[in-house]
Order: structure tokens, then C-alpha cells, then sequence
């Protein structure tokens, strides 16, 4: 298992695409902090306009904190739109090549196999999302400096600069958990579809019906509280004033849950597969 | 026996693509499967390989050994973005094979590959594909190679050398191998025995020789001055050029190349025209 699990980190970081997912999401970071260096401070002055007669905050609220709550805010769409491209990628380029049919033919199990493309794929999200998160700290501060943190959720909520940074570094954590949701949602999709571009259109899909689903009111207990969609925004209960940690592991708790099943799910169909 | 497959059977959507097919091989043994495309070969190589689940029949490998079998489905499946060497490590890795570097460089010397391309294999021919794919194979020394359409799309140096190599694997360590193709030509040069696959069923078998002389219809001889024999003439014969086409049975073709012989002939080789329609007739 050790050694499937070293074969696969081998062939990710072998291929050109997992580098250019890498520079893809420096590069949104990059754009993030050049669009708000040339034309936050404005945009910020004509939100604030009414509050700013009324209140005095402490500091400039175009700082890095802001900016680091803009990056994670890729954690909606852009982020795990990239990590499926590239988990789904991970099999898919193998059914296309039909490298799968190779490695079917020597000695190794499927269920090993395929167990070990999930681990991967979760490892990679974790680190993709560890990289986002220390290269969104260290070139905001670098660049804006600390400083207070104010956020529209429901209403304008603002957080002391050290509040803001423990808030951040656990909405990263817990959006973590989201992300390698979607990555082994996407992986599942590959072993079920086995071509690249259906298995993108699938899993892409699935996210934007999560997305719209989320902002959808059911009225309804079971769905509210069960539906996965209402669990992958666990990581914006952090900026909430009064963070709601009990919700917030009840739903890491059902997404870690869904996630194992959906791997179980995955396994089942591969091994039941004919590889041809 | 190394491999034995009885009485395969495997339907698809649509199509019966294997109907009751038996095989065997044993080690030293090269047994060969002629079929057009879509006669069902793959789909019977993918069974034995136990890559596809048969609808009905077993596949027994005698063999104690951690990989039985190694092999090749349609063409070479390789990481290509990968150099021959990263190739083979990773598949070795993979399973979990403790090896050195000179290992790999043993293995890629085998199968006549460069040891000085670090390319990607991407770059390289499909012969040289075909013999890092059967590197792979052979790794974790099975006792039984299965090549399916081993020779397709290579050239005739990459044809020949694949002979050879195939030959030697059979005769120098004890493989059992079993190949398949839609060209006989390519098969009767290597096989021991050969088996007919025709819509999924094994309409012929028996060793090579044997098939080849019942199919055998005329045979092409060539010579300089052919055209001055005269016993050709009590034949059905066609002349082009240095070559008569002789419609003969296979066992009157040696008295009649001494007949040619007698008459000052000089013969530099005689092929056998096999006809496909009698090979493939049930």
C-alpha cells in the first residue's frame, strides 16, 4: 500500500498540469492582492462612507487580513473547480492511456490501487489548500500589513486583528475538510464516467448545483441539517460574531461521513469493474 | 500447462465476443491466435490476463509464483510522459519489487532497448514501446507472457526483432507465451501451435505445420530461369517474372522441387500461398 500510495505522489508531481494547477492558484492570489493594492482602498472609502461618520476603526481596513479573507472566499468555486480538473485527472489520464489496464496486469489489487489514488487525492488537497493558506498569510502581511477584519455575513461583523488571524487559520482548517470533499466527489465521478472531459463536465457540475442548492432555504429540518450542500460552507460559520462551534462539528463530523462513504462508494464500483 | 482456459464464454451489449473457447499453453511453448478484427481475441487474452471476468468457463495458472502472468492488451500502455527507465521503476515499485538500478538497466538490455534515452517515451517507436512494454511484463518474473497483436504497426527490422525476441523468452526461459494477431504470416514464423478464432469461436487448431499444409494451396518459386522448366507445364501454373505459381498439395511439393532441380532450376525459395478463405472456413 506504502509503495502504491509513493507510485502515485510519483506520477502527480511528474506531470506538467499539477504544476500549472499550482501557478493557476498563485496566480488568482496574485490578482486578488494587485486588484485590491490598485483599487480596494476606493471601493472600501464609498462602502464605508456612512459608517465611517459614525465609528472610528482602528487602522486601515484594507490590510492583510482582508485580503487573506478575499483569497480563502476561492474556496467557493475557484479552488475546488481546479482540485477536481486535476483528482479527476488522476484517473482519467490513466483510463485515456490505458495505463489502469498496465497496472491491472501486474500483481497489485484494485481496491489497493484505487484506495491509494484517494489517499493522494486527499493529501494533494490538504497541501494545495496549506499552500493557499501560508502564501495567502505571508504576501498579504508582507504587502498590507495586520490589521481589523470586517466582514458582510447577514450583517457587517468586525474582528480584532488577532481574532481575525485565529478565525482565518481555522476557516482554512475546516474548509480543508470541504475540499477533499470535492476532490474524492470528483474521483468517484472518474471511476464511474472513465472519460476526461465527461467526468470535468460532471464534476463541475456538481459543484455549481452544490453552490446554488446552499443558498436555497428548504424550510425543512432533515434537508437543512442532512443535505450536503448545507455542510460545505462549515468554514464561513468562522466569521460569524459568535462562532457556532457545536454546528460546526456537527457538520465536519456528517462531511467526513459523506466523504468516507462516497470513497467506499467509489472503491465498490472499481472493484466491480471490468478493466478493458 | 502453465495457462488452460475452458470453455470462455463472454457476451457484450450486442455481440457474443467469445462462444465456448478453450486453450492452452504450455512452458517453452509458443501458441499462437489468428483471428480478424473483432474476432474476440482481445476479449480472450483480457479473460486469461483475469483483467475482464468471463461470463462462463475458468482460467487455471499453474503457478506458484507472486505474478503468474504479465502481458500486453492491444499496444503498449505506458506513462508517457515517463522515460523507459522511470517506467519500468514505477511499475516495479508498484508491487512492491525490491530492485537497483542495475536491474532496471538488465531488463531494458533484455528486450534490445537503448540504455542512453532519457527521454520521454512519448518520443519513441512503437517497436521500441512494444519492448518497454513487454520489460514491464516481464517483471516479477512470470511464468506465462500473453502478447496481444504484439507486431502491429511495426516496421520489418521491429518484426523480425520482435521474433527473435519472443523466441528467445520461449526457448531460453521456459515462458509460456501466447500471441495473437490478424496476420499469419507474422505467427506461423514464431508459433508452435496455432488456433483459428472466428466470431468469438476456435474454428481451427493444431500445430503450426499441420495447419499450414492443410491451407496451403500453391506455392511461389523462384528462380532465374523458371520459365525453362517443363514439368511446371504439367501444373497449374501462373509465371511472373522470375516466380511460377504452382498449385500443388503440400505433400507433392518436395518431389516436384526435385523434378526442378534435376532440370537444372535454380531455385531460390519457395513460399507457400496459404489460402485465408480455407483457413477461415468452419
Amino acid at each position: 500500500m506504502k509503495n502504491l500510495i509513493f507510485a502515485e505522489v510519483y506520477k502527480l508531481f511528474k506531470q506538467r498540469k499539477t504544476y500549472y494547477a499550482i501557478a493557476a492558484i498563485f496566480l488568482i492570489e496574485i490578482i486578488i492582492l494587485f486588484s485590491a493594492y490598485s483599487q480596494g482602498q476606493s471601493i472600501l472609502d464609498i462602502l464605508l462612507d456612512n459608517l465611517s461618520q459614525s465609528f472610528h476603526f482602528e487602522g486601515n481596513l484594507l490590510n492583510g487580513n482582508l485580503l487573506i479573507y478575499l483569497i480563502l472566499n476561492t474556496l467557493w468555486f475557484h479552488l475546488p473547480l481546479i482540485l477536481i480538473i486535476i483528482i479527476s485527472g488522476t484517473l482519467t489520464s490513466e483510463y485515456k492511456d490505458r495505463t489502469v489496464l498496465s497496472v491491472m496486469l501486474q500483481p497489485i489489487s484494485k481496491w489497493k490501487f484505487i484506495l491509494s489514488k484517494y489517499i493522494v487525492a486527499i493529501l494533494f488537497t490538504l497541501t494545495i489548500v496549506l499552500f493557499l493558506a501560508m502564501t495567502s498569510f505571508l504576501l498579504s502581511y508582507a504587502i498590507f500589513g495586520k490589521g481589523d477584519l470586517i466582514v458582510f455575513i447577514d450583517t457587517l461583523n468586525f474582528f480584532e486583528s488577532s481574532g481575525a488571524y485565529y478565525r482565518i487559520k481555522y476557516a482554512f482548517l475546516f474548509g480543508s475538510i470541504s475540499m477533499v470533499f470535492f476532490s474524492v466527489v470528483s474521483l468517484t465521478l472518474a471511476i464511474i464516467l472513465e472519460e476526461t472531459t465527461k467526468t470535468w463536465i460532471a464534476a463541475a457540475f456538481f459543484l455549481i448545483i452544490s453552490n446554488i442548492l446552499l443558498k436555497v432555504n428548504f424550510n425543512n429540518y432533515f434537508l437543512d441539517k442532512w443535505l450536503y450542500v448545507k455542510l460545505t460552507d462549515t468554514w464561513q460559520y468562522l466569521f460569524y460574531f459568535e462562532i457556532p462551534w457545536d454546528k460546526i462539528y456537527w457538520n465536519t463530523s456528517l462531511i467526513i461521513v459523506y466523504t468516507i462513504v462516497t470513497m467506499l462508494v467509489g472503491i465498490i464500483i472499481f472493484n466491480k469493474k471490468d478493466i478493458a | 500447462m502453465i495457462i488452460s482456459g475452458q470453455n470462455l464464454s463472454k457476451s457484450y451489449t450486442s455481440i457474443n465476443a467469445l462462444n465456448d473457447v478453450s486453450i492452452t499453453c504450455s512452458a517453452g511453448e509458443i501458441v499462437g491466435v489468428v483471428g480478424a478484427n473483432g474476432s474476440g481475441k482481445s476479449t480472450l487474452f483480457k479473460i486469461l490476463l483475469r483483467v475482464m471476468k468471463p461470463d462462463t468457463g475458468t482460467v487455471t495458472i499453474n503457478s506458484k509464483r507472486i505474478k503468474p502472468i504479465g502481458g500486453i492488451i492491444e499496444k503498449p500502455a505506458l506513462y508517457e510522459y515517463l522515460n523507459p527507465y522511470e517506467n519500468l521503476k514505477i511499475f516495479a515499485s508498484m508491487q512492491g519489487l525490491e530492485t537497483n538500478r542495475q536491474f532496471f538497466l538488465d531488463s531494458l538490455t533484455k528486450v534490445g532497448l537503448p540504455l542512453n534515452r532519457k527521454d520521454p517515451v512519448r518520443n519513441f517507436s512503437m517497436g521500441m514501446k512494444q519492448r518497454l512494454g513487454i520489460a514491464i511484463a516481464l517483471l516479477n518474473n512470470p511464468e506465462c507472457l500473453v502478447l496481444d497483436e504484439p507486431f502491429s504497426g511495426l516496421d520489418p527490422i521491429g518484426i523480425a526483432s520482435l521474433h527473435k525476441l519472443i523466441t528467445s523468452l520461449a526457448t531460453e526461459e521456459g515462458l509460456a507465451i501466447l500471441i495473437s494477431s490478424h496476420i499469419l504470416d507474422e505467427l506461423n514464423k514464431v508459433c508452435h501451435r496455432l488456433n483459428v478464432l472466428k466470431y468469438g469461436k476456435i474454428i481451427q487448431s493444431g500445430t503450426t505445420q499441420e495447419l499450414l499444409n492443410k491451407c496451403t494451396t500453391a506455392y511461389v518459386i523462384t528462380a532465374s530461369n523458371i520459365i525453362s522448366s517443363s514439368i511446371l507445364n504439367t501444373y497449374n501454373v501462373t509465371f511472373k517474372n522470375d516466380q511460377a505459381t504452382v498449385i500443388i498439395q503440400p505433400g507433392k511439393i518436395s518431389e516436384l522441387l526435385q523434378i526442378l532441380h534435376s532440370e537444372h532450376i535454380n531455385i531460390t525459395s519457395c513460399v507457400p500461398e496459404i489460402s485465408m478463405n480455407k483457413l477461415f472456413e468452419n
